[in-house]
């Protein structure tokens, strides 16, 4: 790949030079018989046609290797996208394997004490309800992590329609604030009025809403605060930014915190999958959404979204 | 009659190690469960284990760096690998650390139980062939 980039720059940029010596020895065999002067003339014709050779193959070369080129990229996306999906495998078996070996787990453990001795046992009715719980919130895990994958893979369209960003992030602010409460969690309100509608999905943006409200109370835990501000960016386009005073996040985990199925929380409690559709909803609506953070201090999820979309 | 096996799970997932616990319990196993690597080291320093069951993908420190630690304080002790995804760098990488067995979840009981064992009998195996050398040696 390098020695045909090589070739390929290499090529491009003799390639006027040559054009223009094969005129300029034309041109010249053209003056020399207009002089009269034919053994020259001659000569010049024959630079001109090396000239000319040269130009066509060094030409026919700087094609192929474009050609060539072109393959490589493709199989160059191809491996990308097959190493992506890899990634993705790899990340669902793990997280639903985990279910499965609790759940096989369970089941031998119910088949362990419905032997008669064992199901006399004191206490053995408990262990068996317990047992089958646990298989059950086991199914509603893996269900989760489905449904969610399911989610993260519609392809539907989104339906766009003005909305007050306001309003719909206040919507949400309420659901998560009677829990934060309780956590001592405060949330603070900075919101830019006469903001323009902004063309988007509502149902796809609350839901990204939603979701980083929540990160933001389960990285502060208790006792905090987390600041909602909306402004006006730029003139086309509105700022959403959600402040926490969290815990912050490391810099070798920021890189990671959109790529599907990572998490930092413990098995069972988060499916690394919110921040990872959040980010492909706000991709979907036309905006962008980024995240700056200091460990210890807190962390700032900013979404824009363009005003002028259509 | 032998001693029973010692056997130490190590795991992040709690119901996992618990219900884990109980079944080897149950199947005549001596077994003790902990939910990380660093807690698995602090565990083989206070008493031996033959068998180590290690999860890899856990918070803090990585199963595969618990393997090499483990292995170090007790070059003796098999550890058998339980993880939720297989790929082959990883598994090169527990061989090639001195990990005795990898195994997929959902890993059917009588399996486990089958490699614990066979882990136990090549500990002993090689146990026994070490004191015949030092016995050889010294006499």
């Amino acid at each position: 790949m390098k020695a045909i980039l090589l070739n390929e720059s290499s090529s491009s940029s003799f390639n006027p030079y040559f054009h223009a010596a094969t005129l300029l020895a034309a041109a010249l065999a053209v003056c020399l018989v207009f002089f009269g002067d034919f053994l020259f003339a001659a000569a010049a014709l024959v630079v001109a046609f090396v000239s000319f050779l040269t130009t066509r193959h060094l030409t026919r070369l700087v094609a192929k290797a474009n050609e060539q080129k072109s393959d490589l990229d493709e199989q160059l996306i191809q491996s990308q996208k097959l190493a992506a999906i890899g990634e993705l495998s790899s990340g669902i078996a793990h997280e639903i394997n985990n279910p499965l070996a609790i759940m096989g787990q369970e089941t031998e453990w119910i088949k362990h004490l419905l032997k008669a001795d064992n199901l006399q046992a004191p206490g053995a009715t408990e262990e068996l309800r317990d047992s089958l719980r646990e298989i059950v919130d086991q199914v509603d895990r893996c269900k989760e992590i489905t449904h969610k994958l399911l989610d993260f893979a519609r392809k539907k369209e989104p339906l766009i329609q003005a909305a007050d960003v306001n309003k719909l992030i206040e919507d949400m602010a309420r659901l998560v604030e009677k829990e934060a409460a309780q956590k001592n969690i405060q949330i603070l309100r900075e919101y830019q009025k006469n903001l323009p509608r902004v063309p988007t999905d509502p149902p796809l943006l609350r839901q990204v809403v939603l979701n980083i409200l929540n990160n933001a109370a389960y990285a502060i835990g208790k006792g905090g605060a987390i600041t909602i501000a909306t402004r006006l960016s730029g003139g086309d386009a509105v700022e959403l930014a959600f402040s926490d005073t969290g815990c912050g996040i490391p810099k070798e985990q920021r890189d990671r915190i959109f790529d599907p199925f990572f998490t930092t929380k413990p098995p069972g409690e988060g499916t690394g999958l919110g921040l990872s559709i959040s980010h492909s909803i706000i991709v979907k609506l036309g905006g962008r959404i980024t995240v700056a953070s200091e460990v210890g201090k807190g962390t700032t999820f900013t979404i824009q979204l363009p005003v002028g979309l259509t | 009659m032998p001693a029973k096996t010692k056997v130490l799970i190590v795991d992040d997932e709690e119901r996992f190690r618990d219900t884990l616990k109980k079944l080897l319990t149950a199947n005549g196993l001596e077994t003790n469960a902990v939910g990380s690597g660093m807690e698995a080291i602090e565990e083989l320093h206070q008493q031996p284990y033959d068998v180590i069951l290690l999860d890899v993908k856990m918070p803090g420190m990585s199963g595969l760096e618990a393997l090499a630690e483990l292995k170090r304080i007790n070059r003796d002790v098999e550890v058998i690998i339980l993880t939720g995804h297989a790929s082959v760098d990883v598994a090169v990488e527990i061989m090639r650390l001195g990990g005795y067995e990898y195994l997929l979840k959902p890993c059917p009981m009588e399996e486990l139980l089958a490699k614990i064992e066979s882990a136990f009998e090549r500990k002993t195996a090689r146990e026994e062939r070490t004191k015949k050398v030092q016995t050889t040696a010294s006499s």
